[in-house]
């Protein structure tokens, strides 16, 4: 019933095409059983002067024709004109059924994508990309495939079936029963054949997946492959899965060959059986000739369509469990789901006050009781071991996480009252492993704005000590980054991210660890650039390079969560905690580094 | 990247290509007979169903106008007529379909093992430019769709042509001129079927183009999906998915709409040669040339005359596909190995599938670069004139940037790539003087990011020698510092690793990598040092396994831990292709050079990392 309510939410707004479609099928169907008429009416009422099943307005038009040659050439035009209007039924029913579906996965694929796009930061640290991509592909093609052809053939055949069942009852009852006795049975075997078959698929494409998975692990690892001489061990590993997926195939094919054998076995035998009694009538004088023509003719044009029903009718528990995939996922919370949020301008000054962040499902929370300002075009530097919260922090500053106990101000306002997406284009923060599009380099600079002018894109590259790198590819700015196009190191793809954030002028910067792959000498010539740049902007720099952190305006230390320690450069040295030791380290090897690399690196 | 863009149709006839797929039919030849004769067959009874209507109709108008009783002896005969039929007809059809699903299952498995086969014994340069994913196309869905193709096109051909065969010659010998104004439409058909099988050929393949990119919209929208939130481009990447989608869906209506015009369309014309059936064959019956069981023949064959020339356009319009998807396979399976061992080499030593292990030398592990030079296919040099000799046991530290070439020394070490010019000597003999395998069997080599296959710890670790019993590998293991954590998996050694290794950590995965290679215990050992941090437990096992494993052995290593590089016992410094300094550690540091610097900026960097940064 849900699955019912499910699938009608999805179809309501293109109801119309399916009722359409259903209107035409009506029409194509029950046209269909007058074509074993036409054959009677030329055997029996043509030649034999016998009665005819057509109805009316066509034997009137037979009629027209004086002679029975004539009456033989209206009927033909008659059939032909039947089937011409058949034919635009069938054309219309089409039209509408790729309306209907195309339209519904149209929806449901842009539904998809946006809702996916909208869902929290925490869902996409623990999304698998497969299952979802799966989900937005294949089950959204099953689901169409059911609503564009699956469903309409279910009404087909169910409207044919009828139909022809009225057409034979009105010629001979007796007859009627002996022609449909296998419908059921076909039915049923057919229903029962590809219910069984199904776990055979299932198998099968586990098998496929296998032998793919182990070939993708060969190919990606072939240097070990070739390293360790392991050729005809993989190779016989492959062959292995190779075998098993085909014998998989083969079953399906055994299970092919036998349904399909002993079903058109059966069909066989049920058309023989209408013939046979079907003579048997004919010479009694309870039905003519034409009459028997008919009825073989009417028998082997459901035979086949109610096969189909068992098939189709599997494929529907197909379609559920997809819709019910697809709901899954839109049924994921969004992000963007608080109205009325303020958008304020920013300028640049951050005051944490007292702000705590604890995850869902952590017992104890990342960050405590955390307190400091940031002034307008502050540079501020945060160190801390690998968990200690620093990133957090960055995150809860772009809405990504929300604080909370305490709060946070951004030019005197609460954070949480100011809306996310605004929050976001004015508070520029670079990961530290930044994602770059599939196109080329100078679209991923400029991503941010389409209006970006030349000038202000190669800025942002020279800024970020990427220019150069980009100018040494055989197509410069043009080179397609991903698959198609050229793989980027580390340290290439975070320049690239931290020239597409500085095209745009924003007034907070965040740079969460994302120099981190770039040599300390680049990372010393971007930071001059900026500072160049602008003494405006308020940047953040999390990062575990000393040389980084010293020359900020100030230095915020963090372990376990809390603020260890806090001040500038100059306040910290004279403190006697981690800061102080990591300096001593610093200063030390320059002095002398003779005696010490000895005592320190030495196992 | 030019050349690795698809081409999924070829429009031209190649002959050459299904020359070359023969080969791999030879040995189905037997199934590709006995499906053909089934099918035919199979069609020959379609086309005698019709006559033993006719037979019967014609039996009873016969009684009927006699007026005489129903003949049993009649009845028996069309019952068992019938009933015959039907168990052969059954018998056929599971024939062919037995018999064509094992060429289609037959084909495929030998195209890939074929592929598989070649995909190993090529040259590591091939997998350095070609995309996985080109080639994964190749051999799985390449492979599939020609066999299929192939296989039941073939069976569907020769039905439908012995189906037309056999009915005009059945229709010509009753009656010639009926027959002949019966089939008048089939030119018609012909022509409304290959033209509309090439339109929607093309329309289809458009939509299966978006439809990929489709799937790639939504794998960027995913993968991209948190770096989106941070620039805040949902909307940005929404509109572009709006259009891509959007395009999708007018291209399938259309496609859908020709397609459900076709149908439709032959459907029609095939009425219309019905229609000139039963007013012709009327004509003829009224005549009295003919009797109601023959024009009810004609009008059955009318009606069945269509199916075979829609089976046949569709065939040939999927060959053109299949020829594209062979014309891959076959460009795949003809690739030459850049890096082949010379005849006399292979006669000596054996191949890669045949090693004469009885005739390969041990390995003293000694290594001369003499004046090697190496550049890439493109012109870039990346070594020049490089001289080294490296004394059995010895350890050697590759240091400098990225991309310096350090990678290109330990390469051609491996014999991933071979010096374009001078030699290197192991043991004082060219290595070009003995086989690939040889020197693969001697080495063993350690990724920076380690690769695991799919299966368990055990497996993983016994792929360095593969005839190891339970207990070295766990010696191996304890050897690496990796049986503690092993046993205290989920499943011990049997625990399953994941795809590529997935389900350890990085750490993790490095010690299983290192428990493999010393179980292989090679004479040279090759390693690429990681450089992302793990945690400080791990990084101390890992540094402990290091030194075990350079015991005893000839080692490269692209370093980047100080302690490695200061207990080796050479340092090579590169600098874009060159060697800029080499020596000791106290030497490179007393010239005060590169060297130097990378040393301090280093030093710095760890000890700052070792307090937790």
């Amino acid at each position: 019933m849900h699955y019912l309510k499910t699938i009608f939410k999805w179809i309501k707004k293109d109801i119309i095409y399916l009722i359409i479609s259903i209107l035409a099928i009506i029409f194509v169907n029950y046209s269909r059983t007058f074509v074993p008429l036409f054959y009677k009416h030329a055997v029996d009422t043509i030649f034999e002067n016998k009665g005819s099943n057509l109805p009316g307005f066509i034997v009137d038009f037979i009629n027209i024709g004086d002679t029975q040659l004539n009456k033989l050439f209206f009927l033909g035009l008659a059939l032909i004109m039947i089937q011409l209007f058949r034919a635009l039924f069938m054309f219309i029913s089409g039209s509408c059924n790729a309306l209907f579906s195309e339209n519904i996965a149209y929806r449901m694929r842009v539904k998809l994508y946006n809702h996916i796009q909208n869902l929290s930061y925490s869902y996409h640290t623990h999304a698998e990309t497969g299952d979802l991509i799966q989900r937005s592909t294949s089950d959204v093609d099953t689901v169409r495939r059911f609503v564009g052809s699956q469903l309409t053939e279910v009404f087909s055949v169910i409207l044919l079936f009828t139909f022809v069942l009225l057409q034979m009852l009105r010629i001979h009852t007796t007859m009627t029963l002996v022609s449909l006795i296998v419908v059921p049975f076909i039915f049923t075997f057919a229903f029962i054949f590809f219910k069984k078959i199904q776990n055979v698929f299932t198998e099968t494409d586990e098998s496929e997946g296998k032998m793919s998975t182990a070939l993708q692990e060969n190919l990606t690892g072939i240097r070990v492959v070739k390293a360790f001489a392991r050729e005809n061990y993989e190779i016989s590993k492959l062959n292995k899965l190779n075998r098993v997926y085909a014998d998989n195939v083969q079953k399906i094919i055994n299970g092919m060959s036998t349904y399909w054998a002993s079903s058109d076995f059966i069909c066989f035998l049920q058309i023989a059986l209408t013939t046979i009694f079907g003579a048997y009538f004919a010479i009694k004088g309870e039905i003519t000739t034409g009459d028997l023509i008919a009825f073989t003719s009417y028998v082997s044009t459901i035979l086949w369509p109610v096969r189909q029903l068992g098939r189709i009718i599997v494929d529907f528990g197909k379609s559920s469990v997809s819709l019910k995939r697809i709901e899954e996922v839109l049924n994921e919370k969004d992000e963007y789901q608080e109205k009325n949020l303020l958008t304020p301008e920013i300028k640049g000054e951050i005051t944490f006050d007292h702000t705590s962040f604890q995850f869902p499902d952590a017992s104890v929370p990342t960050l405590k009781n955390v307190s400091f300002t940031i002034n307008k075009g502050e540079t501020v530097a945060i160190l801390g071991k690998t968990g200690s919260g620093k990133s957090t922090l960055a995150h809860l500053l772009v809405r990504l996480y929300d604080y909370t106990d305490g709060s946070i101000k951004i030019d005197g306002v609460e954070l949480k009252d100011i809306d996310k997406k605004w929050i976001r284009k004015n508070i520029g923060i670079i990961l530290q492993e930044p994602f770059l599009y599939s196109k080329t380099i100078y679209e991923n600079i400029g991503i941010l704005n389409d209006d970006y002018i030349e000038e202000e894109i190669f800025k942002a590259a020279q800024i970020a000590a990427i220019h150069t790198d980009i100018t040494k590819f055989e197509e410069g700015y043009q080179t397609l980054i991903g698959e198609r196009g050229v793989t980027l190191s580390g340290g290439q793809r975070q320049r690239v991210a931290i020239a597409r954030m500085l095209v745009k002028k924003i007034p907070i910067l965040i740079f969460d660890d994302s120099l981190s792959a770039v040599d300390t000498e680049t990372d010393l010539a971007i930071r001059n650039a900026l500072r160049e740049r602008s003494n405006e902007l308020t940047k953040i720099i999390i990062t575990h390079r000393m040389s980084t952190a010293m020359e900020a305006d100030k230095i915020i230390v963090f372990d376990d969560g809390e603020i260890h320690e806090m001040g500038t450069h100059d306040e910290l040295i004279n403190n006697n905690k981690i800061y102080k030791k990591i300096w001593e380290i610093q200063s030390s090897i320059e002095t002398d580094f003779q005696e010490n690399f000895v005592s320190e690196v030495g196992e | 990247m030019q050349e690795f863009q698809e081409h999924d149709y070829s429009e031209k006839l190649n002959i050459n290509i299904w020359k070359k797929l023969v080969i791999y039919m030879l040995s189905l030849k037997k199934q590709v007979i006995i499906g053909i004769v089934a099918v035919i067959l199979l069609a020959v009874g379609d086309i005698t169903f019709p006559l033993l209507n006719r037979w019967v109709i014609d039996e009873i108008t016969k009684s009927v106008d006699a007026g005489t009783k129903l003949d049993l002896n009649y009845l028996k005969l069309f019952v068992a007529a019938f009933v015959t039929l039907s168990v052969f007809q059954g018998m056929f059809i599971y024939t062919f379909i037995k018999a064509a699903g094992t060429i289609e299952v037959e084909l495929s498995y030998a195209l890939r093992k074929a592929a598989f086969e070649k995909l190993q014994s090529l040259s590591f340069s091939y997998f350095n430019k070609t995309p996985i994913g080109w080639i994964m196309a190749r051999v799985t869905s390449d492979a599939k769709r020609l066999s299929e193709i192939i296989s039941w096109g073939l069976i569907d051909m020769s039905w439908g042509i012995m189906i037309m065969i056999g009915i005009v010659i059945v229709m010509f010998s009753i009656n010639a001129k009926l027959a002949l104004i019966t089939l008048a439409v089939v030119p018609i058909l012909v022509v409304i079927s290959f033209v509309f099988r090439k339109l929607l050929l093309k329309l289809y393949r458009d939509v299966r183009k978006i439809n990929s990119k489709i799937t790639g919209s939504f794998n960027e929208g995913i993968t991209g999906a948190k770096t989106s939130k941070t620039l805040v481009l949902e909307d940005k990447n929404l509109r572009e998915f709006d259009r891509i989608t959007n395009s999708m869906r007018t291209k399938s209506i259309r496609a859908a709409m020709i397609s459900s015009l076709f149908f439709p369309l032959v459907l029609m014309f095939n009425f219309v040669g019905t229609a000139l059936a039963i007013y012709y064959g009327g004509l003829t019956y009224l005549q009295g040339a003919i009797s109601i069981g023959t024009l009810s023949l004609f009008i059955s064959y009318s009606t069945q005359f269509f199916d075979p020339i829609l089976q046949l356009a569709r065939v040939l319009s999927e060959l053109q596909q299949a020829q594209a998807s062979a014309e891959r396979i076959i460009s795949l399976l003809e690739v030459e190995p850049e890096i082949v061992d010379r005849e006399e080499v292979i006669a000596k030593y054996g191949d890669y599938l045949n090693p004469k292990r009885a005739n390969w030398e041990t390995i003293n592990g000694d290594i001369e670069f003499d004046h090697v030079s190496f550049q890439y296919k493109n012109g870039e040099r990346v070594l020049e004139d490089f001289n080294l000799k490296v004394k059995a046991g010895e350890t050697i530290a590759l240091v400098g940037e990225t991309g310096a070439g350090k990678s290109t020394i330990v390469n051609l070490i491996c014999r991933f790539f071979e010096p374009t010019a001078g030699k290197i000597l192991i043991d004082g003999i060219d290595y070009k003087d003995r086989t690939v395998g040889w020197l693969h069997s001697n080495l063993g080599y350690v990724l920076q990011s380690p690769h695991l296959f799919s299966g368990t710890i055990m497996e993983n670790i016994r792929y360095g020698r593969l005839d190891a019993t339970d207990e070295e590998v766990m010696e191996a293991a304890k050897l690496v510092d990796a049986h503690e954590f092993i046993i205290n998996a989920e499943n011990g050694y049997q625990t399953e690793v994941g795809e590529g290794g997935g389900r350890l950590s990085t750490g993790q995965k490095q010690l299983i990598s290192f428990a493999r290679a010393i179980l292989a215990n090679p004479a040279i050992f090759l390693l690429d040092e990681a450089t992302s941090s793990i945690d400080t437990e791990t990084e101390r096992k890992v540094q402990t396994a290091i030194h075990k494993l350079l015991e005893g052995r000839t080692s490269f290593i692209i370093a980047h831990r100080l302690s490695t590089i200061v207990n080796s016992d050479k340092i090579i410094v590169i600098k874009s292709g060159k060697i800029i300094e080499q020596g000791s550690h106290s030497q490179l540091i007393n010239e005060k050079g590169y060297y130097y610097r990378l040393y301090t900026n280093q030093f710095i960097e760890e000890q700052t990392q070792k307090l937790g940064f």
